[in-house]
């Protein structure tokens, strides 16, 4: 009879598809689409690059870790300096945003002493609309309009103000060139 | 139909709901302060209070926490102080408890924490209770606690620590939303269960639900499961349709939106190329696989499974929501109070990863997706609102006051506060089966006589054996379990639709050269008339709407996955199911349902 059979697959019903739910293409080709994503955003860089910023996959070959510049705008205190940036993609990219730090000092309120972005949209406000030239946009923005009201380095929030002129002594005397890895 | 036993719950609801046992015994042997004396107090103090008030505490423990603190260092809440008085249970006063219980519902959150100090209190001064008991103001409290009993204070204080990093690990703690993004159909009575214990308006509400709704499929709740959930539903609908060509042209419709997400939407084309690929792949391949519905169905779990898939999907979903809502700014701008307008609403609250579906997506995904396939999406709201059931509300609005019959396919979910998930109504298993079975030519069955009548010869024929005597007739199965032929699956199966006439004269011939001295004739089994059944498969075969109505046929209740298994739940929609008593080793109750045979049979074809 073939009642074996039936017992061995006796499991409650609705239940059967449990054990295939993990077993989908998990492992070998998670951040496959990341990358994928992330040569047609390299792409679109190259082809229409935005003033200002720049990026480009890290030396090692990795496509999930960039490097990006980000010149000062006009008109703030920053104008004239270049800020390097370093990208961590995760590998659901770009459903989950990526880590972004200053990779060059910078003495600014929303960025604090190791470099880390205090920017909603890097967190709860990022959506997968977003892309590797508008987060640089984004910070090129934030150079000239902090956001004083939730600052990471508190004395900048407040010379930013107060004392513009200080202001701007602390940000060139933070400022160093560093080297790329 | 499995009806949940109202007794049951009703005893667990008196006993009160939300209780977490564990939770005061817990509190108190964290105590620091180790009380040798207070202890056993305070264990017994706690476990008598009653179930009433462990719910409430145990909720509102975080919050409770600062006041508590405050009380310690003589600078507290007000309330929270009356609280603490209200609380105190001292060795005199617990066999009062009457008259405390009550009262320390009101005292929610500082209650473990006073009774901590309280019953240090007991060690060192039992007076001071007496006045504590009569103390309505809290900075009283506060006073005697350290003019009493510093040594308490000083505990509280490394108690405020404690809840500090207690409320900074709550603050910091991320969820991580468990089981897979799109789970199995599950019975819905799991959702009765859930709410057991919880309160009686859930109760009541989720008691009732499996009567409407036989099954549900949860869906990972990470933000994203309104979205997931009507996609799902669309994907699965589109499945259930069985029609390829209806595939092809919502492809090949929301292909066309691509330029409507670029002109209208504003995205860039290369930022979401990717994503509603996915969705079109998926079509593409259900439409490829739609003749066997189980594989369809499998691919689209295992797609929805797939994190990239799945939340490419999604997000599709979300970008055709968006343009739609910028396409169609005039009947929502009034309901977007988003200070950044329709796009800042947009962003923020349609496209933003993982941020919850609010009813205006809701009604956006409705119009843009579904409206136009015909396809209704219907919600249940399993909610604290006032009523015996469930409230359920139509999407499109002009589905609303319709028949059914009137509306296209539908999609049900059940929305519980924060939360989708899929819901089927009670016959979804049959009609599903319906329509299946027509793109199936093997599942027409040629004669519903020849079949009904199936099995019946076969006994007779052996009845007429000499010295065979036939069986009882609940052991009547049993004869062709013994058989041993696996054809003979067939030939046990009375009701098994799939059973054509090909199959037929074989399997007889088969019986008869088996059953040992038996050379009757072929064509014997088909003189017998239907109505005169020699020997009963069960009682309900007599029946008359049984025996009276030649055309009668048993109605199949199969699903593509578990065929006609006796462990198949949609035999539960079977007016007529009789549920097998398990008799523990009674070796006959395997063979008593060789109906599943003829399922595993025609699995394997």
């Amino acid at each position: 009879m073939s009642f074996s059979i039936e017992d061995s697959q006796n499991s409650a019903p609705g239940s059967i598809s449990v054990n295939k739910l993990g077993a989908g293409r998990k492992g070998p080709d998670a951040g496959q689409n990341a990358a994928k994503r992330l040569q047609t955003e390299l792409m679109q860089l190259m082809t229409s690059p935005a003033p200002g910023v720049s990026a480009f996959p890290s030396a090692d070959g990795n496509l999930l870790s960039w490097r990006a510049t980000i010149e000062g705008p006009d008109d703030t205190p920053y104008a004239g300096l270049t800020f390097k940036l370093s990208f961590e993609f995760p590998s659901n990219y770009p459903y989950a945003p990526p880590t972004v730090l200053f990779r060059t000092p910078i003495y600014h309120p929303n960025v604090d002493f190791s470099g880390r972005i205090c920017l909603d949209i890097l967190k709860d406000k990022w959506t997968a609309a977003y892309n590797i030239q508008t987060v640089l946009l984004s910070l090129q923005s934030l150079l000239g309009e902090p956001n004083n009201a939730s600052p990471l380095n508190g004395e900048a929030a407040e010379l930013w103000d107060k004392d513009p002129a200080l202001f701007k002594t602390k940000v060139t005397d933070r400022h160093r060139d560093v080297e790329d890895e | 139909m499995y009806q949940p036993e109202t007794a049951a719950y009703i005893q667990q609801v008196s006993s009160g709901y939300g209780i977490a046992h564990s939770l005061p015994q817990y509190t108190f042997e964290e105590t620091p302060l180790g009380l040798s004396s207070g202890g056993g107090g305070s264990g017994s103090g706690g476990g008598a209070v009653g179930g009433g008030s462990y719910g409430a505490s145990g909720h509102s423990h975080g919050l409770g926490g600062p006041g508590t603190a405050g009380a310690g260092g003589g600078a507290g809440a007000p309330g929270a102080g009356l609280a603490g008085a209200l609380i105190y249970t001292t060795p005199i006063f617990s066999t009062t408890r009457g008259t405390v219980g009550p009262a320390s519902g009101l005292g929610a959150g500082p209650f473990h924490f006073h009774q901590q100090a309280q019953h240090h209190h007991n060690g060192h001064n039992q007076n001071v209770n007496h006045n504590h008991i009569h103390a309505q103001n809290h900075n009283t409290i506060a006073t005697h606690h350290q003019s009493v009993s510093p040594h308490s204070a000083v505990k509280m204080e490394s108690n405020t620590d404690d809840l500090a990093a207690q409320e900074a690990a709550a603050r910091d703690y991320q969820p991580q939303p468990e089981g897979p993004l799109v789970g199995p159909k599950t019975p819905s009575t799991a959702i009765t269960e859930e709410y057991a214990k919880g309160d009686p308006i859930y109760v009541q509400k989720t008691m009732a639900l499996p009567q409407t709704y036989s099954h549900y499929r949860p869906i990972r709740g990470d933000g994203s499961c309104g979205w997931r959930a009507i996609g799902f539903g669309y994907f699965e609908t589109l499945i259930n349709r069985g029609d390829k060509a209806l595939i092809l042209a919502e492809k090949a419709r929301l292909e066309s939106l691509n330029d409507y997400i670029e002109k209208v939407g504003g995205m860039v084309l290369f930022i979401f190329q990717d994503m509603a690929d996915e969705t079109f792949a998926l079509l593409q391949k259900i439409s490829e696989t739609l003749d066997d519905r189980k594989q369809a169905l499998a691919d689209l779990m295992d797609a929805f499974n797939e994190p990239q898939i799945s939340d490419s999907i999604v997000y599709h979903l979300r970008l055709l929501a968006s343009a739609w809502l910028k396409g169609n700014r005039e009947p929502y701008a009034d309901f977007i109070t988003s200070d950044r307008g329709i796009d800042g609403y947009c962003e923020s609250n349609i496209l933003a990863n993982h941020r919850e579906m609010d009813h205006i997506s809701l009604n956006l995904l409705v119009d843009v997706l579904l409206k136009p396939t015909g396809f209704v999406l219907e919600v249940v709201y399993l909610d604290r609102s006032a009523g015996p059931q469930v409230n359920t509300y139509r999407f499109p609005e002009e589905a609303r006051n319709q028949h059914p019959s009137a509306l296209g396919p539908m999609i049900h979910l059940l929305f519980r506060p924060d939360h989708y998930d899929i819901l089927y109504p009670v016959d979804m298993d049959l009609q599903v089966h319906r329509v299946a079975s027509f793109s199936h030519n093997f599942q027409i069955a040629p004669d519903p006589v020849a079949l009904q009548d199936y099995a019946a010869p076969d006994l007779q024929v052996l009845s007429v054996i000499p010295g065979y005597s036939a069986p009882p007739p609940g052991l009547a199965p049993l004869v062709d379990a013994t058989t041993g032929s696996p054809l003979t699956s067939y030939t046990s199966s009375p009701g098994s639709p799939w059973m054509s006439s090909p199959f037929a004269d074989p399997t007889h011939q088969q019986h008869q050269h088996q059953a040992p001295p038996a050379p009757i004739p072929i064509s014997a089994p088909a003189v017998v008339p239907l109505q005169a059944h020699p020997l009963r498969f069960s009682e309900y075969c007599q029946l008359r709407e049984y025996t009276d109505n030649d055309t009668w046929r048993e109605p199949t209740f199969q699903t593509t996955t578990f065929k006609n298994s006796h462990f198949n739940v949609a035999h539960y929609n079977n007016p007529n199911f009789q549920p097998e008593e398990y008799k523990p080793g009674a070796d006959e109750f395997e063979n008593l349902s060789p109906r599943s045979g003829g399922g595993r049979k025609r699995g394997s074809v």
